[in-house]
Order: C-alpha cells, then sequence, then structure tokens
C-alpha cells in the first residue's frame, strides 16, 4: 500500500491507524527474521501513538499529513531516548538525548514511528555489511544485499514493514540501496533538509531523503522535512509548494531528457543496460526529446569523492574518543584510551576509511590529494550546469549492476566503491536525484536514475510520477511478501 | 606514489590496529591511493577549488549561549562512561593511569 492510498483510507474511516500499523508489526512478525531490517521495532508505541491518532481523528481534530502512517528511521538520525547506534559498536549503547530536525518533522506530521533501520557502519558502505549488527537481506532474494548504506531502510518499505522510511544519502546511500530493492529514493538538493540530528559522515556530501513506493509518496514525505532550520546552516529557504503542483504534468511533450554517454560504460550489466534504454524510449514515445550530453569529468568522480569522503569522515569521526559518550576502553594514558577506545570500537572499513582521510589531509599530501579533489569537484559541477543549459532532467542507471550475493564484495573494497559510479557525482555537485524501479534483470530489480538542477526536485517528481503512470514496476512486489 | 607508513597513520588518527589489522589493510589502501591518484591526470590551473556547493554566504546568528533544560542535561550526564557526581570524570593529559597498567 501506498501513503497516498492509506491517507485516503483512513481520511474516509475505512481504515484506522492501528489497523494499519498492526498489518505492518504482523508482516514484521512473520518475515523481519529473515530479511534482518530493523535494529529495533517499536511495536508498543507505536500502537499507542496509532491509537492517540484515532482518538483525535473521532473527535474531529485537525490532523497533520502523515496522521497514522508507519515510518521507519535509519539509525544514524536521533530519535530522543531511543538508542542511535549509527550500525557500530562505539555507540552500541548511546541514547539519543535530543530529536533530529527531521525527527521532530515527522512526529509534528502525525508519522508513526515504526523503527530503527540498519545501515552500514557510520553509513560507510554500499551493502549494509559493514553493520556491526549483522547484514539485512535484500527482500527481492534474500541471499543478496540489500545494497547501503541505507540497506534497512530500503529493505523495510520493499517488505512491507513500513510505508515510507527515512535514509541518508553521501554517495548513493539512498538511491542505489532503493535501486537494488525496487523501491523510490530521493535525495535531495543539498540544503534542502536539515541535517541537524544526522551522525556525520562527510559534512558538504550528506544529506537526508527518503523511501517509498510512489513517487506521489516521496513528494508527500519530503515536503514533511524540508525546509529552512536554524540549526543547520547550510539549510535553504524554500518557496511555498504543493504537492499537486509537484506532480502536475499531463504530458512530456517536449521535456528534454540528457543521456550522458559517459554513463553508458562496458562495465555496465548488459540487462540493466538495456531495462534503462527500454524506459528512455518509453519516455522518447510518450513525447520526450532524448539527447546525447557530455560529462566529460565523470571518470574522475569516484576517486574525487574516495578523497573528499574519507577526509571529512576522518574529521567527524574525531569525535568517538570514549570521553563523553559511547563506548571507552582504558588505557594507561589518555592517549592510549583514544586509541584503544576507537581501536575496539570501530569495524574494519571505518578504519581505513579513517587512514585513508588522515592520509590526504596530512601535511605532505594535503594540497595533492585534498585540494586537487576540491578543484576537480569543481569541474565535475561545472560539467552539470554546462549539460543543463541544454536538458530539463539528466537520465542515467542508478547503479550499474543488481543486487550482489552477500560476501561476494565484501573484502574487496575497491569493488565495493565502484557500486556508486553512477551516483557519487550528485553528491559532489550538490543536486537532487531520484531512484525509480524501471524492470528487472535476473529476477532482481533495476532502478533509473532522474537528476535535476539544484533544487528542482519538482522536475523529478514530475518526470516521475508520469513514468509511474505508464508503467507499473512500482506496484511490484517481491514473491513472498506480497500481502 | 605516496610515501606510505600505516602505523604511523594509524598513530596520527589515535587508533589501535592490530599486525594483522595493518597487515590487511596496507595492500588494500595502496590500491586505494593508486586508484585516486588518477586525479592527478586532470588539469586544475585554472580552477579553484570549490569547498562550498550551495552558494550560502555568511549564515550569521547572534552568538548567545542557551542553557539546556534539565532533562537534557540528565540525558547528556547519563552517557558519560566514567563521572564523579553529576560531573565527567577523565583522565590526567599528563598522567598515568596505574589502574590499567
Amino acid at each position: 500500500m501506498t501513503i497516498s492510498e492509506a491517507k485516503k483510507l483512513l481520511e474516509e474511516k475505512e481504515l484506522t491507524a492501528v489497523e494499519l500499523v498492526q498489518s505492518c508489526l504482523d508482516n514484521i512478525a512473520k518475515k523481519e527474521k529473515d530479511v534482518h531490517a530493523f535494529l529495533e521495532v517499536f511495536a508498543d508505541e507505536a500502537l499507542e501513538q496509532a491509537k492517540a491518532i484515532d482518538s483525535a481523528r473521532a473527535r474531529g481534530e485537525e490532523l497533520g499529513p502523515l496522521a497514522g502512517i508507519p515510518i521507519a528511521i535509519k539509525d544514524n538520525q536521533l530519535i530522543k531516548g531511543k538508542k542511535c547506534t549509527a550500525g557500530s559498536q562505539i555507540l552500541e549503547n548511546y541514547t539519543a538525548t535530543y530529536n533530529a530536525t527531521v525527527i521532530e518533522r515527522l512526529r509534528l506530521a502525525g508519522a508513526v514511528l515504526i523503527g530503527r533501520t540498519n545501515l552500514d557502519e557510520f553509513a560507510m558502505g554500499s551493502s549494509t555489511e559493514t553493520s556491526h549488527f549483522g547484514t539485512t537481506q535484500n527482500p527481492w532474494n534474500l541471499s543478496c544485499v540489500p545494497g547501503g548504506s541505507s540497506g534497512g531502510s530500503a529493505a523495510a518499505v520493499a517488505a512491507g514493514f513500513a510505508l515510507g522510511a527515512t535514509g541518508s544519502d553521501t554517495g548513493g546511500s539512498i538511491r542505489q540501496p532503493a535501486s537494488l530493492c525496487g523501491v523510490v529514493g530521493i535525495k535531495p538538493t543539498y540544503g534542502r533538509v536539515s541535517r541537524y540530528g544526522l551522525i556525520a559522515l562527510a559534512s558538504s556530501l550528506d544529506q537526508i531523503g527518503v523511501f517509498t513506493h510512489s513517487v506521489e509518496d516521496s513528494a508527500l514525505l519530503l515536503q514533511v522535512i524540508e525546509g529552512k532550520d536554524s540549526k543547520d546552516a547550510t539549510s535553504v529557504e524554500l518557496p511555498e509548494t504543493t504537492i499537486a503542483e509537484l506532480l502536475r504534468l499531463e504530458n512530456i511533450n517536449g521535456l528534454k531528457i540528457g543521456l550522458p554517454k559517459e554513463y553508458f560504460i562496458d562495465g555496465m550489466d548488459h540487462e540493466v543496460g538495456s531495462r534503462l534504454h527500454e524506459a528512455v524510449q518509453l519516455l522518447e514515445s510518450h513525447g520526450a526529446e532524448v539527447i546525447e550530453i557530455s560529462l566529460p569529468h565523470t571518470e574522475y568522480a569516484l576517486a574525487t569523492y574516495y578523497i573528499l569522503q574519507p577526509s571529512e569522515a576522518s574529521s567527524n569521526l574525531e569525535r568517538y574518543d570514549g570521553i563523553r559518550y559511547g563506548h571507552r576502553s582504558n588505557g594507561k594514558t589518555l592517549t592510549d584510551t583514544y586509541k584503544k577506545t576507537r581501536g575496539a570500537g570501530f569495524g574494519a572499513e571505518v578504519k581505513r576509511r579513517i587512514m585513508l582521510g588522515t592520509f590526504t589531509l596530512s601535511a605532505g599530501y594535503y594540497d595533492a590529494y585534498y585540494k586537487k579533489a576540491l578543484a576537480v569537484r569543481a569541474l565535475i559541477r561545472r560539467d552539470f550546469d554546462e549539460a543543463f543549459k541544454k536538458v530539463d532532467v539528466i537520465i542515467t542507471p542508478t547503479s550499474p549492476c543488481v543486487a550482489w550475493p552477500i560476501g561476494e564484495k565484501f573484502d574487496d573494497p575497491l569493488a565495493m566503491y565502484l557500486a556508486d559510479i553512477f551516483t557519487v557525482s550528485l553528491n559532489l555537485a550538490g543536486l537532487p536525484g531520484i531512484s525509480i524501479p524501471c524492470g528487472m534483470a535476473h529476477g532482481l530489480p533495476v532502478g533509473l536514475q532522474i537528476v535535476g538542477k539544484a533544487f528542482d526536485e519538482a522536475s523529478l517528481f514530475r518526470v516521475g510520477s508520469f513514468f509511474q503512470s505508464i508503467t507499473d514496476w512500482h506496484t511490484h512486489a517481491p514473491a513472498s511478501f506480497e500481502s | 606514489m605516496a610515501e606510505f607508513e600505516a602505523q604511523h597513520l594509524a598513530d596520527l588518527a589515535r587508533l589501535e590496529l592490530t599486525a594483522e589489522e595493518l597487515t590487511q589493510m596496507e595492500p588494500q589502501l595502496l590500491s586505494i591511493l593508486d586508484f585516486i591518484g588518477k586525479l592527478q591526470e586532470v588539469d586544475t590551473s585554472s580552477i579553484s577549488p570549490s569547498v562550498y556547493i550551495n552558494d550560502l554566504k555568511n549564515v550569521f546568528r547572534e552568538d548567545e549561549a542557551e542553557a539546556s533544560d534539565a532533562d537534557t542535561r540528565a540525558r547528556l550526564i547519563a552517557e558519560f562512561p566514567d563521572r564523579v557526581g553529576d560531573l565527567l570524570k577523565v583522565q590526567g593529559v599528563f598522567e598515568q593511569n596505574d589502574e590499567a597498567l
């Protein structure tokens, strides 16, 4: 069920919030042991909250736009009074002391928080396998990864455990798992959603976004969480828009779609490429104009990303030193305590990136790596600026492959990093991107990514909802999860 | 190619790594460094590095201290790994902690 369908049933009193939440909890009871999407399910509180919403509705009170809708939260967004682990041993027993802004806004809108979802440790990974608390399985094939880092959130929506979920996207961590799990995932423009209360990975790249089944739901959820927040100086004042405005598009006659030639590479899975071309042809047959474009610095995006992201991460993760909160291992001296705490508390991928970031920021190499990467970042952004002079949106594959078997890339960090090859550029340029299911390959979902100009999420929603009005991929559910 | 000394980096990062972790990590880091070294091909002589990606400038606010409420304070204190009363207990910067010897 989509959020907008559930909203309608709730408003017409054909469904109660308690029934809706209970149906998600029933799905969780049946299937969560196979999927492991959650680190914690808030069953009792969710039902209580649903009950309160049903009573408020019965009394005729005005309710928020998400009243009674069960939403799952990626476990790097603070919920006051709840544990928040970021998938790491170092925060295994940490309880959040305040709410992230997105949590405040979801609660205000009446959303029912149904649980905390699994993720790669500190969101570092593309498969959810680096979580200290075990990997998540892909509902479409339980022996495959769900993607990452927001794999728990993507799997929760795909499996019917929640109607929507939050994620965070630093290099593809929403769009890539959305693609691999057959759901819609949006990474908004940098600055659209407040990062206050998000456990930071790389602050110039991180952005919170959402997972849903439909593009319409994506717009609905984003409208709730977006907007300027005095607690995040990089958040931006937005013009007032409505969902109807965002989705208004009777036809796509004359819409200019750019296809960047650099994104259709040799290493890409052939069937994934075919699904993409079929989707683009379908849009073309409905009146869109498809234009080949070039983003010449694409081949340098991943290298740029794997300098900037570990650099920022190594700096952000300095705070986990065992002094004020989190795990502590006592050493002989204060420095020993820092080292032992961090050595014991962090997993292998986090340690690798801290080492890498420490290197790229160290005195002798700062110019050659970090500063160089900032310059290439400017060139990548300029490529997009040039392209958007010619086209309205850009379409690419979200991921070069479908979900892969658990364990396949785990010991080869570079192979894992390549899974983000089509998504990292947008984070570097700060642009919005949405991944939408566009078919199946090897029995697993394929996603297409629509990219827009900064703060032009409206175009993503319009083209995306038009695509969903002429296809039904978003209504497919994994065989054993159909309700 | 960069000179690379894993133990030195681990010390800089305040990260205790076992000999096994170091042995495993070194070739992985070298292959990543080799990959990111690709950027040296790009001519960036006419480009100024892009530190900020949106065009915000000088986001100011009043520099006013905001006290936390009693509930938040209690929650923060409850997270201290070690404390005396409501105070955070830490090791001395120049002292040795003999208990852990």
